[in-house]
């Protein structure tokens, strides 16, 4: 079975106002799939942190959901800045946000590490100045 | 009636409005031919659409004081907020005699049981790591078997107070004196009533029914202004104080925080803890260790079976348990916290059971979305378009119930007409048809 894109958004730079909207989207489609309730709370975690991540570091974005009976996959897709050390961007802590992103309670740096630590296996792929792409991957316990 | 609710409809007086359908937490509620239906499956008895009908034409039912006459031997529990309803001079002492002259042969606090919750949750916390929610309003265990299955691990374990409590005074009744007996819960709220019908996380529950507030709070206060109730003696020896506090949102909270348990948090309306549960499932509540959720606005003081008003109510609790600081003495040994059995998924939002199905129904819901206006205006009766979109999918409606694709039909129908007037039959010509008009003069 060929994998169904069932999610497609644009992210808009900080645009707070609309952070968990794709997340909770993503939830109901899933219940409504008959998901298990694990990997739903998983997914939900994934999702809401590269939603935020999307709006809070990056210049815009899009976030794309695809499932099939054996997985679901979240893509991560922006236009800027880009990562320089990716290997660093994993670790817990670890984050550049500047001080009014964190007078806002954000940047605590365990963004990407919830990810990975979530997810059953994550792609990243940067270029600095351009692009981040990121793939989580979410395999669906039977 | 329903055998499972107690949140029902007086068809009579509905007049169709869909005030109730939009306003509907777990969007529960259709409006079709002009009457509203409760979706069985959907509700949580939580009362909100009997707060928001105009015409009334929502109730729930409770049993009457004349059930008593049944047994030979009667027990009421009174909730925690039941105090609200009474001026803050009123002491529980008096209050509680004069619910035995309304014909019951004992009374107790679920306030006690209450107490022991706290001291119980306090150890759990102790012992285990995570975000927890409070069992005790049934309105918000049955939002989340709905609609937040994901969360159902994060329900603290136990009984809720009134449970408990029952099965304590359950215990206690010696059955080789007594076999014919009633425990009764003066409840402020139908949530309570549908857990004895249909207990989430036990077989059944030891409460043989329930009675509003409203039932009998007249008669209580005849009984208080016109009787001496000096004789009157009392099961339970002490007041308890903190246990009543429960009775309002953030009492159980404030318990916790005087014990030391300090990383709590107290929300109360549905609405608002929807929005709540939405961030506890994306993992975004840091911190936290402890929710104490209540559906109505106010906590238990503003269940709809309450006289006084929930602010009022809020305030009497408040300042009659403020200077408590003491638990009453008990032994937490003598109650029965652990639930019979883990508290399911009710899970009535699934497409279908194979996912193949599902995938397939989903597409075509997509689709069906995209083709609606997005007004969410209930005018086809379900709460949204998205909910309209679903009940189309599912069968339940017609695509033509919303009045802009009628119309949109409709308008191309007409087109269709207007432009099969024009097209004339090769055989006939202009001449033909103004022949044809005259004649017809």
């Amino acid at each position: 079975m060929k994998k169904k894109k069932i999610i497609d958004s644009e992210i808009k730079k900080r645009d707070f106002a609309s952070g968990g909207e794709v997340s909770s989207k993503l939830k109901s489609l899933l219940r409504k799939l008959g998901v298990n309730n694990k990997d739903i709370r998983r997914t939900s975690i994934i999702t809401y942190e590269l939603e935020m991540n999307l709006i809070i570091h990056s210049e815009g974005g899009k976030l794309k959901a695809f499932i099939d009976t054996e997985e679901i996959i979240i893509v991560s897709d922006d236009n800027g800045p880009g990562i320089k050390d990716i290997d660093r961007a994993f670790e817990p802590g670890y984050s550049t946000a500047t001080d009014d992103i964190r007078e806002l309670g954000f940047g605590a740096g365990m963004g990407l590490n919830n990810v990975k630590r979530f997810s059953n296996d994550i792609e990243v792929e940067s270029k600095p100045g351009e692009y981040t792409k990121l793939k989580a991957i979410i395999t669906i316990e039977k | 009636m329903s055998n499972k609710h107690s949140v029902l409809l007086k068809e009579d007086k509905c007049e169709g409005c869909t005030n109730c359908v939009k306003n509907c937490p777990t969007k529960a509620i259709r409006v079709h031919q002009g009457k509203a239906t409760i979706k069985e499956d959907l509700c949580i008895d939580c009362a909100e659409c009997i707060r928001t009908c105009q015409y009334h034409a929502k109730y729930a039912e409770t049993d009457d004081l004349e059930k008593l006459k049944n047994f030979d031997y009667n027990i009421a529990l009174l909730a925690p907020s039941f105090y609200g309803q009474f001026d803050r001079k009123l002491n529980p002492e008096k209050i509680k005699k004069a619910v035995y002259k309304l014909g019951f042969d004992e009374v107790w606090d679920v306030a006690y049981a209450a107490e022991a919750i706290s001291k119980k949750t306090k150890q759990f916390l102790t012992k285990n790591n995570g975000t927890y929610i409070s069992s005790s309003c049934p309105v918000i265990v049955r939002l989340i078997s709905l609609l937040y299955p994901e969360l159902l691990d994060n329900i603290v374990p136990f009984n809720s107070p009134v449970d408990l409590m029952a099965d304590y005074v359950d215990k206690k009744v010696d059955k080789n004196k007594i076999n014919n007996y009633s425990i009764f819960f003066i409840t402020p709220c139908p949530a309570k009533v549908t857990a004895i019908k249909n207990p989430l996380g036990r077989e059944n529950s030891n409460l043989t029914g329930a009675i509003a507030v409203e039932k009998i709070y007249p008669k209580i206060m005849n009984i208080i202004k016109n009787n001496d109730l000096k004789n009157v003696k009392l099961k339970q020896k002490y007041q308890p104080f903190l246990g009543i506090s429960w009775g309002q949102s953030g009492g159980e909270n404030d318990i916790l925080n005087n014990e030391g348990v300090i990383e709590t948090l107290s929300v109360s309306g549905i609405h608002n803890i929807k929005k709540l549960l939405d961030e506890l499932t994306r993992g975004n509540l840091k911190g936290i260790r402890y929710l104490e959720l209540v559906a109505c606005p106010t906590g238990c003081v503003g269940g709809i079976f309450n006289v006084s008003n929930p602010y009022q109510a809020k305030y009497n609790i408040k300042s009659n348990t403020r200077s408590k600081k003491d638990f009453i003495e008990q032994n937490l040994e003598d109650y029965n916290f652990k639930l019979d059995e883990k508290i399911k998924e009710i899970g009535a939002e699934k497409l279908d059971d194979d996912f193949i199905k599902a995938m397939d129904k989903l597409e075509k819901l997509e689709q069906l979305i995209e083709s609606l206006p997005g007004l969410d205006c209930a005018a086809c009766g379900a709460p949204d378009c998205e909910t309209f979109a679903e009940d189309v999918v599912n069968g339940l409606a017609k695509k033509s119930d919303c009045i802009f694709v009628l119309r949109k039909e409709i308008g191309d129908l007409a087109d269709q007409l207007s432009l099969l007037t024009h097209e004339l039959p090769p055989v006939m010509n202009d001449k033909d048809t103004k022949k044809n008009n005259n004649s017809n003069e």
